[in-house]
Formats: C-alpha cells, sequence, structure tokens
C-alpha cells in the first residue's frame, strides 16, 4: 500500500525524473554521428545490442518523380534481380542469415531497409550498395511482380476513405510536387509512362552519390563507415540527363481549396491547413504539433477519451474516428484534422472541430490542456526519433535534403519553449487563412467549407 | 528440354566446325521452314515440317509447358506480333500448298534465335529455384 506521504513525496520526484532524462537528451547513444565515406552522407549511432539496421534514404519519392507510379515502381524494384543474383538469391540468402529487408516510400523519400544480426553488417551493406546501383529492371519482373504488386498496393490503400481525403488534401493543398498522389488511384493511367527502362533511368539519378544517406544503428555502427566506403564506391555520382530523371525540387507553395470526392469506401472529411515544416528547416514551427496533440482526437489512453479537445468535444459519436497530425515535409507542412465513420456522424463533428479551433484561438483553452498538450507532442517528437522505423527516415531525410539532422535535444527544447500565446497565434493563423476542405464518400450529406465557416 | 547435342562437341573442335557449317546450312534450307517464312524458333508450328522434323528432337519446343507458355509472354510486343504474323501466313501457305515468293522468305541472316534465349533464361530461374530448394545447409 502507499501511503499518502509517499505518494505527495513521489510526485514531485515523478516530475523531476523526467527532467534529468531530458537533461540526458544529450546522451551521445540517440545522437547520429554524421560523416561522409566514398562520397555518400552516412549517419549513425551506436547502440548496444545483438542486432542492427541500416536504411538507404534517397531523395526520391512521389514528390520528385518525373511521372505518377515511379516511385512506387522503384520502391517495388528492391531487392529484385541485379547483375550479380537473381531475387529469389537474395530473398533465400537474407532468410538463411536470419535478417529483414523491406522498402518503402514516402512523399519526398525512397527508403531501402535492412536489419540483421550484427555480425551479418557487411552482407547488408554490400546488398544495399547492390539494390542501389546493379539493379537489372527486366521487363518481365516489371509485368509480372511490380505491376501486380502495385495493383495490390493500390486496393489496400485506397480502400480506406481516409487515406483517399489525406492523398487530395495534399494536392489540393500543394498542387504539384508535394501535392502530386503518393501512390496512384486505381483509375491513373500511369501505365502508359511507365516501362523498365524508364525506371532504371530513374534509379540511376535516384541513387547518386548526392541523392541518397545512409543511416545506421548497432551495436557496430563504426564499422559502418568502412564498409559504406568499400561498397558504395561504385554508386553512380550522378544520373544522365534526361527526362526521367529525379525532378528538381522547386519550393512548396499552399494553395488551399475544397474538394468533395463520391465514394463507396466509406466516408472521411480532412480539415487542413498550412502547417509545419520538418525540424531544422526554416518554416518549423513547434507550436503546430503542440497544437496537434492539443486538438487531438485519438486518445493515448485506452477506454478513456482522453484530455484532447476533439475527443472531448466528439464524445457523444458513437462510430466515429478523429485524428489529428502535422505532416512536416522538407519545406511545408500540412497539419490535418480526419475524420471518419458514418456520414451524419461526420458531418456533425466537422462542425465541432472549427469550434473548438475557434475556441483555442480566443484562447479559452485551459494552461492545464497545453502543458499536457506540450508533453505529449515531446514524446511523439522523441518517440518518433528512438524507433527505428521512423527515426532512420527522419534522420536521413534531413541529410539528403540538406537541413539540420534530426537533434532530439533540439526538438525537445524547441516544444518546451512554445507558449500558449504562440499556440493561439496558430490556432487564428489557420481560421484566417486558406484552409483545405475535402469530403470522401456520400457527398450527399458531407458538409462544404461553407457550411462550416472556413474560407478556402 | 535439353536433350542431348553434338553442338558442343563440334564447336569447340575448329576443324570439324569448318566440315561441318555448310553441312547444317545446306540441312536447314533444304528442310524448308524458311521457304514458309519461319524462324528456326518456331519450328514445331509448322504442321508441314512439323512430323518430318520429329526425330530431331532436340529442335522440339513444344508451346505447352509453362516454361516455354512464361518465355511466350516475355517476348517483346513486336516480337510477339511479328511471331503470330508468320505462323498465320506459314499456315495458309500449307493449307494451299504453295510456298512464299522468294523476297518473302526467311534469309539465312533473319533465321536468328529469338525465343531460346528467354527459354534458356527461365530455364536457370527454375533450375536455381529447385537447387535452393534442395539446399542443405552446413555450417
Amino acid at each position: 500500500m502507499l501511503s499518502r506521504s509517499s505518494l505527495s513525496r513521489n510526485a514531485p520526484r515523478a516530475l523531476n525524473v523526467g527532467r534529468r532524462a531530458m537533461a540526458s537528451a544529450a546522451n551521445p547513444a540517440f545522437q547520429y554521428d554524421v560523416s561522409e565515406a566514398a562520397g555518400v552522407k552516412v549517419a549513425n549511432r551506436e547502440v548496444a545490442g545483438p542486432t542492427g539496421t541500416i536504411a538507404l534514404v534517397a531523395k526520391a519519392g512521389s514528390r520528385y518523380q518525373p511521372f505518377p507510379g515511379f516511385s512506387d515502381a522503384l520502391e517495388q524494384f528492391a531487392f529484385k534481380s541485379t547483375l550479380k543474383r537473381s531475387a529469389l538469391r537474395i530473398t533465400r540468402e537474407v532468410e538463411l542469415l536470419g535478417g529483414e529487408i523491406s522498402s518503402s516510400h514516402s512523399r519526398e523519400n525512397i527508403v531501402l531497409r535492412a536489419k540483421f544480426l550484427s555480425n551479418d553488417l557487411p552482407y547488408f551493406t554490400e546488398l544495399l550498395a547492390e539494390v542501389a546501383s546493379q539493379t537489372k529492371f527486366p521487363d518481365h519482373e516489371l509485368n509480372e511482380l511490380v505491376s501486380k504488386l502495385l495493383k495490390y498496393k493500390q486496393q489496400a490503400i485506397f480502400s480506406n476513405p481516409e487515406n483517399i481525403a489525406i492523398d487530395a488534401a495534399h494536392s489540393v493543398a500543394f498542387h504539384r510536387g508535394l501535392g502530386s498522389q503518393i501512390t496512384p488511384t486505381e483509375t491513373t493511367p500511369f501505365e502508359k509512362y511507365l516501362s523498365a527502362d524508364a525506371v532504371a533511368e530513374y534509379a540511376q539519378s535516384a541513387y547518386a552519390k548526392s541523392n541518397v544517406a545512409l543511416v545506421a544503428s548497432g551495436p557496430n555502427a563504426a564499422d559502418v563507415n568502412k564498409w559504406v566506403g568499400q561498397f558504395f564506391k561504385d554508386l553512380p555520382s550522378g544520373g544522365a540527363s534526361s527526362q526521367y530523371k529525379v525532378q528538381p525540387s522547386e519550393a512548396t507553395k499552399y494553395y488551399g481549396g475544397q474538394q468533395r470526392l463520391s465514394s463507396k469506401a466509406g466516408n472521411a472529411v480532412v480539415i487542413a491547413f498550412h502547417g509545419s515544416s520538418a525540424f531544422g528547416t526554416a518554416g518549423y514551427k513547434p507550436e503546430a504539433s503542440v497544437l496537434a496533440a492539443l486538438l487531438g482526437g485519438e486518445s493515448t489512453i485506452k477506454w478513456s477519451p482522453g484530455f484532447s479537445l476533439l475527443s472531448q468535444a466528439t464524445q457523444g459519436f458513437s462510430s466515429l474516428r478523429v485524428s489529428t497530425k502535422n505532416h512536416a515535409y522538407s519545406d511545408a507542412g500540412l497539419f490535418t484534422v480526419t475524420l471518419s465513420g458514418k456520414a451524419d456522424q461526420v458531418g456533425a463533428a466537422s462542425k465541432n472541430v472549427v469550434d473548438v479551433l475557434k475556441k483555442a484561438a480566443a484562447g479559452q483553452v485551459a494552461s492545464e490542456e497545453i502543458k499536457k498538450a506540450t508533453a505529449l507532442a515531446k514524446f511523439r517528437a522523441l518517440e518518433s526519433v528512438q524507433t527505428l522505423e521512423t527515426g532512420l527516415e527522419a534522420t536521413g531525410s534531413g541529410l539528403v535534403h540538406g537541413s539540420k539532422p534530426y537533434q532530439i535535444g533540439e526538438v525537445a527544447k524547441a516544444l518546451e519553449n512554445v507558449t500558449e500565446q504562440q499556440v493561439k497565434e496558430a490556432a487564428k493563423s489557420f481560421l484566417s487563412g486558406k484552409a483545405t476542405v475535402i469530403s470522401v464518400g456520400d457527398v450527399f450529406q458531407l458538409p462544404y467549407a461553407e457550411d462550416l465557416g472556413l474560407t478556402v | 528440354m535439353s536433350a542431348p547435342s553434338i553442338t558442343n562437341f563440334i564447336v569447340k573442335r575448329p576443324w570439324l566446325k569448318r566440315w561441318m557449317t555448310p553441312l547444317s546450312q545446306w540441312y536447314t534450307d533444304a528442310a524448308g521452314y524458311r521457304r514458309l517464312g519461319l524462324k528456326y524458333d518456331h519450328q514445331p508450328f509448322n504442321p508441314l515440317q512439323f512430323m518430318r522434323r520429329l526425330g530431331r528432337f532436340d529442335d522440339l519446343i513444344p508451346e505447352e509447358t509453362p516454361v516455354v507458355q512464361d518465355a511466350l509472354k516475355r517476348l517483346p510486343p513486336k516480337e510477339a506480333y511479328d511471331r503470330v504474323f508468320r505462323i498465320r501466313r506459314a499456315f495458309q501457305c500449307s493449307i494451299s500448298h504453295t510456298l512464299l515468293p522468294p523476297a518473302e522468305q526467311t534469309k539465312p541472316d533473319e533465321d536468328v534465335e529469338y525465343l531460346s534465349p528467354i527459354i534458356r533464361e527461365i530455364e536457370k530461374e527454375v533450375k536455381e529455384r529447385e537447387d535452393l530448394d534442395t539446399l542443405v545447409v552446413r555450417r
């Protein structure tokens, strides 16, 4: 049993522990050492343990693709046949070694990942180099494997109305570049652009030395430089200039607007604003992530609506899912509130979103809540760096986009310094600026931006 | 698929190759498929030659095996179209018991492998899969 006195004695200590953990954020174990080997940027961190991870981050996501579908195709072509071995042999060898390989892409990056027992570091570094520089791109693999996988991926992604809405929100908000579809929809005529030779040319410039970064985490991270220097020598230093090369990044401009898409997949509304870009860039506004945590909608605690304003406001709706997120990119960000569920509830709840935002803009939110939101935002930012899945891409993305790599201590400090006034200002600027409103599903019932009182 | 062949034996011996090359050229020309506008790679689809050449079983590329089906799918679109065109033209010739005019007949230098390389590639893939499936790891 805990006595009352021991509780009261421990409570301030619990707070102190939190503070001390922050101080140790400068702990070298969580910082990446950045260096360069054979002309390739390498970030590594030493983490004790029996396994290691290495990822290749290439600045070749859907934002930089010359034609629709290229990033997807290049992502699927990872770990397929190379000049040295077949795709099957790669798979079987990795199985024998007990590793795990995967590839994914976001709007800005293509990420090739390998996790392995730490002794196998040279093998997997060599494998990544081989995939980047010696993939064969035969026609039949495009027809027999890649295009089929792409079809399944499209079905999986676009059967969810939220994904359709988020994708539409990006294209309405940013038009080209960042706004291009992350994966072409099933009705997009992308096949006419796609051929194995074209993807091969895209790969040449996507995996050029200046366009990639390697991020490693594991017990022998110090060896990474040595192996990268040895295996990544042969990476092309720049692709031939053709129409299929990685597109230069133009500064992203926020437009805003409204789009309504009829769909039988379900109902979703996305209300989006011009948010904050990634950490280390000029447009980084930490208050956006605090506001995202404040509006929230998803609880971090089971069986409880949580403190966030939106989950409190939408408690009455039984089959409604609300979430708020700041999608941060290298030179822009999109602050989205996503609602999905039954059409009438989504419609009614989207009015609540605007009401809550007005409340935040008027400063009618208790400072207690903002403190909680700051803590949550800080936790999310730090956790996403510590977790390998997201941390590797965030670090690599910082390197290839020429900004600072993610530094835990600074992120935490920036979030701690957010004031109530800043949060209020952010909410105000959202309401006064142009909004992006996307309705997907039963558009007969879903609201227009004017119904919500937003300007588009 | 692959039948015992003496090709390698001959190619390794230049003197024998010098002897055999004209002989084989004469033989292939006499086989007559070129006069129907066909290429060596689709010999089995020439109904006239099909029966006559049964004895040379290393030529037979039965279309019904999964390997050849895969190979046919992997042909570039233009090649696949031309192949069907040649087979249909030869079939018409066969029905009407005629030969193509000399200008349209297949020239010896046009008579190159176009399907066999793909078949060999697929056979290699199949063999690799079998080898890896029956792999024994000794540590």
